[in-house]
């Protein structure tokens, strides 16, 4: 049983990686910037999900009121952070990127305090018990969160013709464009959606933490970089199966080699062996 | 139709195209030739609306559409097939030609689809199949019915036969004779002279962003020194 909890758990894990790491990728093959503030994003997710919480009593509303605002300022980060230095090389956007980021995390601190804020009363902790195995129902509500929410998306991408034209401009925005794109239009719904499922993810860590606090981007901001480079950067169904993979390498990982490396350096050792091996990423093509 | 007059084109500071200026009438074919670098590209990409305009105009239908950002001017009728393809990879033959009829009404989708289709009954056979994986042919018929989905007036396919089988090379040639009677305008650039010359009215011989040469293509044909010096054809296979 102790392998198909860490599977569950893995997976949980993984999840929470896949909502993150889906908006970076979308951004990187729009755009080709890495958006590190993204993380920042994902952490403001978190305090709004937890103080709307606290206010109102309904996670349901703290989470879509997450994802609205959360999803609105990433289209505001395209507009007055990126969209101005758009036609300079790659590393400006890189480093204003960073920038924002650093200063996230510090009005995070200035706003909200420097030691987090918690759910005064923690929804979805209770334990339930499924094909035998022990999950807390936030834990279920993740996994099942993220499928519906995935689902959504791969449907709107696949059977819709904007999505087509969505996933078109992602490869080759030019081309697009010559045919009738307005690709503004498409990067204002692509940094709206990124952002509203980092948000998600940022709910959903507050929630299986229990805790917000200004540094809780820090690890996803890297760990998804790994991610969507080792899903092949700007492909998205890679970048879900990276971020599902990297999950559960570390839950056994944690399990087996957690008394010589931890959590985080079994992810990237993880990130350097597939590179060795396939510098396209996992699942690109060569 | 279409008026090129004196253009400069290029990328950042870089010049790719000098004081160039020629005009395409309705329903004509018109040939841009030149040696690798000439600028043939460049012309037809700042056409799209893709290669910025340093000095000169643009006129489609007598308006001015210098300025127009390219998704625009696909909406007054110009499409283009691009060097190298360029289809979407990871898209379905079905899905890049959805994309290439974004332009017009959802309901126009079905109708030029099956305008593309007869056009290029092969495609049908591999509607689900990621463009990526076409063969280079197919992928040039794609290219082509791709642009078609705009019902573009005006048609610039760029390096028609390069890479390709003389089978398949046929097949395109075929194609746009069929276009031309139907009265689309095309604008083509080719490396295959002979080919070129034989479906154009007109030609322009661009060389290192300069027009060298135009004229039609009958005049083209008759004039061995000019297709010695600028097309690298010997006269025999000319004739
Ligand atoms: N994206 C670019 N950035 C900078 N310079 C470019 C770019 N694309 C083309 N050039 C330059 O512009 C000039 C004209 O290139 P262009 O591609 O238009 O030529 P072409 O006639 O299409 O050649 P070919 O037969 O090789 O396709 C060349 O000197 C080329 O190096
Ligand atoms: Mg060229």
């Amino acid at each position: 049983m102790l392998y198909v909890e860490l599977l569950a758990q893995g997976l949980v894990q993984g999840s929470i990686y896949a909502l993150v790491a889906v908006g970076l990728t979308l951004v990187y093959g729009l755009l080709r910037i890495l958006h590190v503030a993204h993380a920042g994003l994902f952490t403001l997710g978190g305090y709004i999900g937890v103080l709307v919480t606290n206010a109102t009593g309904s996670l349901l509303l703290a989470l879509v009121v997450s994802m609205l605002v959360v999803g609105l300022l990433g289209m505001a980060i395209y507009r007055l952070c990126y969209q101005p230095i758009l036609d300079k090389p790659p590393y400006v956007a890189l480093i204003a990127s960073i920038g924002l980021f650093i200063a996230m995390e510090e009005i995070y601190r200035i706003a909200f305090g420097p030691y987090g804020i918690s759910y005064e009363n923690p929804p979805l902790q209770d334990v339930v018990h499924i094909f035998g195995i022990t999950l807390r129902l936030g834990e279920v509500a993740v996994g099942i969160g993220t499928l519906v929410l995935i689902g959504a998306l791969a449907l709107f991408a696949s059977k819709t013709r904007f999505g087509t034209v969505w996933r078109a401009t992602v490869t080759d925005p030019e081309m697009a464009e010559s045919f009738g794109v307005d690709i503004i239009k498409v990067r204002y719904l692509n940094f709206f959606i990124g952002s509203a499922l980092a948000a998600v993810a940022g709910v959903m860590v507050a929630l299986l933490n229990n805790l917000v606090e200004p540094t809780m981007g820090s690890v996803p901001s890297y760990k998804a970089l790994a991610i969507i480079v080792l899903g092949g950067l700007g492909d998205v169904r890679g970048t879900l199966l990276a971020a599902l993979a990297l999950g559960v390498i570390e839950a056994y990982g944690t399990i087996y080699l957690g008394n010589y490396l931890d959590r985080d350096a079994i992810a990237f050792a993880f990130l350097i062996l597939v590179l060795m091996v396939r510098p396209q990423g996992l699942f690109g093509r060569a | 139709m279409l008026q090129l007059k004196n253009i400069d084109c290029g990328y950042g500071v870089f010049q790719a195209v000098h004081d160039l200026s020629f005009s395409i009438e309705t329903g004509q074919v018109f040939a841009l030739l030149g040696p690798n670098g000439a600028g043939k590209s460049s012309t037809i990409m700042s056409i799209a609306g893709h290669v910025k305009l340093f000095a000169g105009s643009i006129h489609f239908d007598g308006e001015d559409i210098s300025s127009l950002p390219a998704r625009e001017r696909v909406k007054k009728g110009i499409a283009v097939a691009p060097e190298g393809r360029r289809l979407f990879p990871d898209l379905t033959i079905e899905e890049n030609l959805t994309v290439g009829g974004y332009s017009k009404p959802k309901g126009k989708e079905a109708v030029n689809r099956d305008m593309v289709f007869s056009l290029f009954p092969r495609l049908t056979e591999r509607l689900k199949q990621p463009a990526g994986t076409l063969s280079g042919g197919e992928q040039q018929m794609l290219a082509i019915g791709r642009a078609m989905m705009a019902e573009p007036r005006l048609l610039m396919i760029d390096e028609v036969s390069l890479g390709l089988m003389p089978k398949m090379v046929d097949v395109c040639y075929n194609a746009i004779h069929h276009l031309k009677s139907q009265g689309v305008t095309i604008l083509l650039v080719e490396q295959n002279t002979k080919r070129a010359l034989d479906v154009a009215d007109q030609v322009c011989v661009l060389e290192s962003g300069n027009a060298v040469w135009q004229g039609s293509a009958a005049d083209a044909k008759k004039d061995p020194d000019l297709i010695e010096a600028f097309l690298g054809m010997t006269k025999e296979s000319a004739a």
